[in-house]
C-alpha cells in the first residue's frame, strides 16, 4: 500500500512538471526535431543529439532532458519511415525493418507497415516506460547499496558488454573504447591536481571537450563519408498509396508479434543492456521461429515489421533504466546523453533517482507525453516527412558542417575547440575506412573519467590491494559477466580446444 | 581479390598507427610528475594501465593483419553475418573522392579560422557559398537565399532572440 501511494505520489510529481506548458512546448520539439533527423539520410540520432546538445544549454536541467528524450526516441521513430519507404535505415536499428517493410511498401502496402511501425512503436515504449517506473526505484535502491568497487565492476562489465556488440572484430572495438579512455584522461587530474597530456596549452587544462570529440567522430565523419561517393547516391523511393490504416487481418497477425518483440526487447534493452539494434534482430529471429506465417517473412510480411520496431522501442525504454538507475549507458545515443546531463551538472545514478524525484519523475512523464505526440503528429503528416528526403545531399551536409561549428563553438568560445573537432571529423573517417567502429570513443570518454575516480577510491579503501574488487561477491560476478563477454567470441574455438584434449569425438 | 589487399594494407598502415599513438601515450604516463601530497594510488596509476592495455591490443591487431594471408579464422562472410546479427555500423565504400573531401576539409579548417576573424555571419556565408559553388551550381539562385538564411537571418536569431552571443566580426564595426 505504501509502495502504491508512493508509485501515484512520483507519477502526479512526473506530471505536474511535464505537463506545463513550457514542457509541453519542448517535448513537442525534441519529437519533431527527432523524427526529423531520424528521417533525414546520413543524421542518425547519435548524430543528431549531438547536433542538437547545444540548443539545451540555456535550459533548466529538468527540460533540457526532456529536450533531448524527445530528440532520441523522435529519431528511433523517424529511422522506421525511411527503412520502409526508401530502404535506407536511418539508423543501424531499423536496418530489420527494411527486409520487410520495404517489400510491403513494393506490393503497394507502405500505409499499413508505417502504421504497423508507429503503433508497434507506441506499445512497446508505453510498455518499457511503465517498466522504468515499477522497477527503477527498485534497482535505484540496490544499487544504492554499491560501494566503489561494486561500481567499477559494473562500469568494467557495461563497457565490455557494449563493446562486444560494437562491431566486427573485438579488437577494434576494444581499441576504440581505449582511445576514448585515453582522451578522458586528459587535464588536470581532479584527485591531485596534476596536469595529464596537456602539452603546456592552457586550454586543454579542463581536457578535452566529449561534446566536440562526439560532434567531429559522428556529425563531421559523416560529411566526410558522403562526400567521398557524392555522386554514387541515388535514391529510390515509393509513394504510399492506398490506405493508411490495418484491416482486421492485418490486426491479427500484428498483435502477438507487437507482444513478443515488446518483450524480448525489453529483455534485451533493460536487462541485458545491449543497445536497440541487437534487440530488432533478436526480435526478427524470433519471429521466424515462432510466427505461424514465417514463411512470408523477408517477402512482406507485417510481422517483420511490427516485432523488430517494437523490439527496438522497448529496448531504447529500457536502457534508460540503465541510465538513469545505475548512470551507465547501454548505447552509443544514451551515452551521449549521459555525457550531456554531466554538462548539466548532474550526475546520473541511484542517487539521483532518489533524492530528484522531480528530474526522474518529470522525464519518466515527458516519455508518456511524447509517445503519444509522436503517434498523432507523425502517422497523418508521414508525407511530409518524405518529402524531406527531397533535400539535396550537399546542402544538408554544409548545415550539418554550419551547426556542428555553431555548436561546439557556443559550448566555450573557443575557436581551438574548432579544429579539435575538425581533427577528430578526420579522425572518424580514417576509423571508420578500416572498420574500427566509433560510438566505443564515446562511452570510454564519458566513463572513463568515473572509472577512474572509483577505481582509486576503491583503492583507498583496500589500502592499495587490487584483491578488493575479487573478494566482493557483486564486484566478482559483474567481473566475470565481463570476461564472459570477451571471450564470448572464442568459445566455440575453446571448447573445441578442450574437446579434442581429452580426445573426445571430433564432431 | 584485389580490393581485399588493399584494405589489408589500410589495417596494416592502422594497426601500426595505432602501436606509435599507444606507446607515444604510454611514454606520456610515466612522465606525469607527483603530486607533492603522496597519496595510495597516483595520477599515473590509470593512464598506465590503459596505455598498456592499449599498447597490447595494437599488438594484436597487427598481429592478425601481418600473419594474414595464411588462414584466417573467420571467413569474410561469417564475420559480415555476426555482423548483421548485431547490427555493426555499415562498411563504407572503398572509393574515396579525394578531391572533394580535400576541398570540404580546406573549407572547415578556413571556417574555423575566420570564425571568429570574420565573425559567424560573413564566415559561414563565405563558406556555404563556397561550398554550393564547389558541389552543385545548378540551382544557385535558390541556393544563394538559402545561405543569406543559414549565415545573416540566422545570427540575427540567434544573437537578438536566443541571446545565444556568437562573434560579430566586422559586422560590430557598423554597429550591428
Amino acid at each position: 500500500m505504501e509502495f502504491l501511494s508512493g508509485f501515484w505520489g512520483n507519477v502526479t510529481l512526473g506530471f505536474g512538471i511535464a505537463g506545463t506548458p513550457f514542457n509541453l512546448l519542448l517535448c513537442l520539439i525534441g519529437v519533431f526535431l527527432g523524427t526529423l533527423i531520424g528521417v533525414l539520410p546520413g543524421i542518425g540520432p547519435m548524430t543528431g543529439v549531438a547536433l542538437l546538445i547545444p540548443l539545451t544549454f540555456g535550459l533548466p536541467p529538468n527540460s533540457a532532458i526532456i529536450l533531448m528524450a524527445g530528440i532520441y526516441y523522435g529519431a528511433m521513430y523517424g529511422g522506421s519511415t525511411t527503412s520502409i519507404l526508401v530502404n535506407t535505415p536511418g539508423e543501424s536499428s531499423s536496418v530489420v525493418t527494411c527486409l520487410d517493410g520495404y517489400q510491403m511498401a513494393k506490393k503497394g502496402r507502405a500505409g499499413p507497415a508505417l502504421a504497423a511501425a508507429a503503433i508497434g512503436s507506441f506499445i512497446a515504449g508505453t510498455f518499457a516506460t511503465l517498466m522504468l517506473m515499477l522497477l527503477g526505484p527498485w534497482v535505484a535502491r540496490i544499487a544504492l547499496r554499491f560501494g566503489p568497487p561494486e561500481f567499477f565492476a559494473l562500469m568494467v562489465a557495461a563497457l565490455t558488454i557494449v563493446t562486444s556488440l560494437a562491431g566486427r572484430s573485438l579488437v577494434k572495438a576494444l581499441v576504440s573504447t581505449l582511445f576514448g579512455m585515453a582522451i578522458a584522461t586528459m587535464g588536470i587530474d581532479n584527485q591531485s591536481g596534476v596536469p595529464r597530456y596537456v602539452f603546456g596549452n592552457p586550454e586543454l587544462m579542463d581536457g578535452l571537450e566529449f561534446l566536440t570529440v562526439a560532434i567531429g567522430l559522428f556529425a563531421l565523419c559523416e560529411v566526410f563519408v558522403n562526400l567521398a561517393d557524392l555522386k554514387g547516391a541515388v535514391q529510390d523511393r515509393l509513394s504510399i498509396k492506398g490506405s493508411l490504416w490495418l484491416t482486421k487481418e492485418d490486426w491479427k497477425r500484428f498483435i502477438p508479434s507487437c507482444f513478443r518483440g515488446t518483450l524480448s526487447g525489453f529483455f534485451v534493452g533493460g536487462i541485458a543492456g545491449a543497445g536497440a539494434a541487437v534487440a530488432s534482430f533478436v526480435s526478427y529471429g524470433l519471429e521466424k521461429k515462432v510466427s505461424k506465417l514465417r514463411d512470408e517473412l523477408g517477402k512482406g510480411a507485417i510481422e517483420g515489421v511490427a516485432g523488430p520496431e517494437s523490439a527496438n522501442n522497448a529496448a531504447a525504454g529500457g536502457s534508460l533504466i540503465h541510465l538513469l538507475c545505475l548512470g551507465i549507458p547501454g548505447s552509443g545515443t544514451t551515452a551521449i546523453m549521459l555525457g550531456a546531463l554531466l554538462m548539466l551538472g548532474l550526475q546520473p545514478g541511484p542517487l539521483l533517482f532518489i533524492q530528484q524525484p522531480d528530474f526522474v519523475w518529470g522525464l519518466i512523464a515527458s516519455m508518456y507525453i511524447g509517445n503519444v505526440m509522436l503517434l498523432v503528429l507523425n502517422l497523418p503528416l508521414v508525407g511530409m516527412w518524405v518529402k524531406l528526403l527531397d533535400v539535396p545531399l550537399y546542402l544538408l551536409l554544409l548545415f550539418i558542417t554550419m551547426f556542428s561549428f555553431l555548436g561546439v563553438y557556443t559550448m566555450n568560445n573557443s575557436v581551438q575547440d574548432l579544429y579539435i573537432m575538425v581533427l577528430f571529423g578526420v579522425i572518424g573517417y580514417l576509423m571508420k575506412r578500416v572498420d574500427i567502429p566509433a560510438a566505443p570513443v564515446i562511452l570510454g570518454i564519458v566513463l572513463g573519467k568515473l572509472m577512474e575516480e572509483k577505481m582509486r577510491q576503491s583503492l583507498v579503501i583496500s589500502d592499495g590491494s587490487m584483491t578488493i574488487f575479487f573478494t566482493r561477491p557483486i564486484s566478482l560476478f559483474l567481473l566475470l559477466l565481463a570476461v564472459a563477454a570477451i571471450t564470448n567470441p572464442y568459445w566455440k574455438q575453446i571448447g573445441r580446444a578442450i574437446r579434442r584434449m581429452f580426445g573426445g569425438a571430433a564432431a | 581479390m584485389k580490393e581485399t589487399e588493399e584494405k589489408n594494407i589500410d589495417d596494416r598502415i592502422a594497426s601500426i598507427v595505432l602501436i606509435f599513438l599507444s606507446s607515444t601515450y604510454l611514454v606520456g604516463a610515466f612522465l606525469i610528475p607527483m603530486p607533492v601530497l603522496k597519496q595510495q594510488v597516483g595520477p599515473d596509476a590509470f593512464p598506465k594501465a590503459i596505455g598498456f592495455a592499449m599498447l597490447a591490443l595494437s599488438l594484436v591487431y597487427a598481429f592478425q593483419q601481418f600473419r594474414r594471408g595464411g588462414k584466417a579464422e573467420e571467413t569474410e562472410e561469417e564475420i559480415e553475418k555476426r555482423a548483421a546479427i548485431i547490427g555493426a555500423e555499415e562498411k563504407i565504400a572503398k572509393k574515396a573522392d579525394l578531391k572533394t573531401m580535400g576541398f570540404m576539409l580546406v573549407a572547415m579548417l578556413f571556417y574555423a579560422f575566420a570564425f571568429e576573424r570574420l565573425g559567424y555571419a560573413i564566415s559561414t556565408f563565405v563558406v556555404f557559398m563556397a561550398g554550393v559553388l564547389y558541389l552543385d551550381r545548378r540551382h544557385l539562385a535558390r541556393d544563394a537565399i538559402i545561405v543569406v538564411i543559414a549565415s545573416f537571418v540566422l545570427y540575427y536569431i540567434f544573437t537578438v532572440f536566443l541571446r545565444v552571443q556568437l562573434p560579430p566580426g566586422p559586422l560590430r564595426l557598423i554597429g550591428l
